[in-house]
């Protein structure tokens, strides 16, 4: 925290180190550094704003809310998965780095393609109302707590960004974001699919190995691996590995419908 | 950065470090295997310490409950196998050109039966209530002393652990998508919210209850050794 903007607003500079290139062309990466006038309460979006409009407008930036609801503005802010809109100057120390964000392509300085994203999000088996559902639901409050946790999610994909799985290796995981989707329909109270089967085989599931760095980053406090992903390795263990739960399950003869075929329009990222 | 709350501040950043929790369990595995059999001190006056209590010894599936522990499992695929070692770029290390199978291959996969070493966990809980009790009554007379509340607190740090694990917030509850569409819906949803605020304590718990065995322990073996620092309050 620097004290010394506090006091004397408006006062003072930072300087910011930008990491620049076009797409993966190594022959333009780079790093760019621009000095940027203090404001009382900037962000460092803010302070990208000033660039472009002050020192290079050829650099290229995504936003859109400024307000941290749109999830565009993602970056790695000091080698850390954050929004740029939602991280004030004032809580780095030293000069502020900011890069692309690692485990996407890069299209253009800070810009990366996360379209590999909607291509998971169409593998996860959708939601299918249960038999009885009836026309219009009916179901209370406690039976969607769970499921509205993850309705908060900003499609911002830090959490891809952060996952060593997604980042580092050539793996079959949908990655944070898509667990947290799968969770939210398998713990919707009208919802009548398991997707067990399919996170353990199709998704991947096993691959996650709890690390937690996604729920560490997730800007909108999503606690991402204790509430969807463990819950969600539970479901799986109990489908696919729990001798005593196969039993009762066959005991009782489960009504409950598999989503085994899916709309299958590529792999993960 | 903002992820910490400030009093937070005032520790040293290493103590909240999980790879604290990994290497203290390696320490104690190793030290307490030594200490065991090397210099055994099963009882001391009463006190059963917790390493002797007889499941333990028995059954090693106490040490299997905390490997399979959703909070270990975090600890050592960070600090053991580096991934991720950490989150931010500075210090999670490449792990890019290292093979990697999270919990799918055959050994990791048994991951997958951590709730039957919770069933195993459960049902040696008594045993420590039970050397709680016998060490109150034990003389014949009915004596409080300090080491019996250190036996006591051990008892309920181990039953704070144990119920606070992952597996069992799935039991309790978590298997319910429709808690207005099952029998006893309400309760059960009010169980499992309670069990989710411990669980949100879990890795700490861990780690506590981790430490408090092996301070029983060491207090026994203090008083073995005679030194004064047993205090009786009441005896009748
Ligand atoms: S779960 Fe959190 S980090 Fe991941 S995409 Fe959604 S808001 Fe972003
Ligand atoms: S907890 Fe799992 S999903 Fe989250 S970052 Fe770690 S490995 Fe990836
Ligand atoms: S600009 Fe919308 S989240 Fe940052």
């Amino acid at each position: 925290m620097s004290q010394k903007f506090e006091e004397k607003p408006g006062e003072g500079t930072v300087k910011l180190r930008v990491r620049r290139g076009v797409g993966s062309d190594p022959a333009t990466d780079r790093f760019d550094e621009f000095v940027v006038p203090m404001e009382k309460g900037m962000v460092v979006l803010n302070a990208i704003h000033y660039i472009q409009a002050h020192l290079d407008p050829s650099l290229s930036a995504r936003w859109n809310c400024k307000a941290g609801r749109c999830g565009s503005c993602s970056a790695e802010i000091n080698g850390r998965p954050r929004l740029m809109c939602k991280t004030p100057v004032e809580s780095i120390e030293g000069d502020v780095v900011v890069e692309p964000m690692k485990a996407f392509p890069r299209l253009k300085d800070i810009v990366t393609d996360v379209d590999a994203n909607w291509k998971v999000a169409a593998m996860i088996p959708p939601f299918t109302p249960k038999p009885g559902a009836g026309e219009i639901f009916r179901f209370y409050q406690q039976d969607v707590d769970r499921s509205r946790e993850f309705r908060r999610c900003i499609e911002c994909f830090l959490c891809q960004d952060v996952c060593h799985v997604v980042r580092e290796h050539e793996a079959d995981y949908v990655g944070p974001r898509w667990v947290v989707k799968a969770a939210s329909l398998d713990m919707h109270p009208m919802d009548g699919l398991n997707r067990s089967k399919f996170m353990k085989d199709k998704g991947g599931l096993g691959y996650c190995n709890i690390t937690k760095c996604c729920q560490e980053i997730c800007p909108e406090h999503i606690v991402i691996t204790d509430d969807a992903i463990i819950p969600e390795k539970e479901r799986v263990v109990d489908r696919e590995y729990d001798p005593l739960v196969w039993v009762y399950r066959h005991l009782r003869g489960s009504k409950e419908a598999e989503a085994q075929s899916f709309r299958a329009t590529g792999g993960a990222p | 950065m903002g992820l910490r709350s400030d009093w937070k501040y005032l520790l040293p950043y290493e103590l909240l470090e999980p790879n604290w929790r990994l290497w203290s369990f390696v320490a104690v595995l190793a030290v307490g295997f030594w200490a065991v059999v090397a210099f055994p001190v099963a009882q001391f006056a009463g006190y059963i310490d917790p390493f002797y209590s007889p499941t333990v010894l028995i059954v090693p599936l106490p040490g299997v409950f905390r490997l399979t522990c959703y909070a270990y499992r975090k600890d050592y695929h960070r600090h053991l196998f580096k991934h991720p070692q950490g989150c931010s770029n500075a210090d999670r290390g490449e792990a890019a050109g290292r093979k990697y199978t999270g919990e799918r291959n055959a050994v990791f996969q048994l991951e997958n039966f951590h709730r039957y070493f919770l069933y195993a966990g459960i049902a040696i809980l008594p045993f420590f209530y039970y050397d709680f009790g016998y060490s109150l009554v034990y003389s014949g007379q009915f004596v409080l002393r300090l080491g019996s509340l250190v036996l006591l607190a051990n008892a309920l740090m181990l039953t704070g652990w144990t119920l606070s694990c992952h597996a069992f917030r799935h039991l309790v509850g978590g298997n319910i998508d429709c808690y207005s569409c099952v029998a006893a819906g309400n309760a059960r949803k009010g169980i499992y919210d309670k069990q989710s605020w411990l669980n949100s304590h879990h890795e700490a718990l861990a780690w506590i209850s981790l430490l408090t065995i092996v301070f029983v322990d060491l207090y026994l073996r203090g008083l073995a050794a005679g030194l004064p620092i047993d205090v009786t309050f009441l005896r009748f």
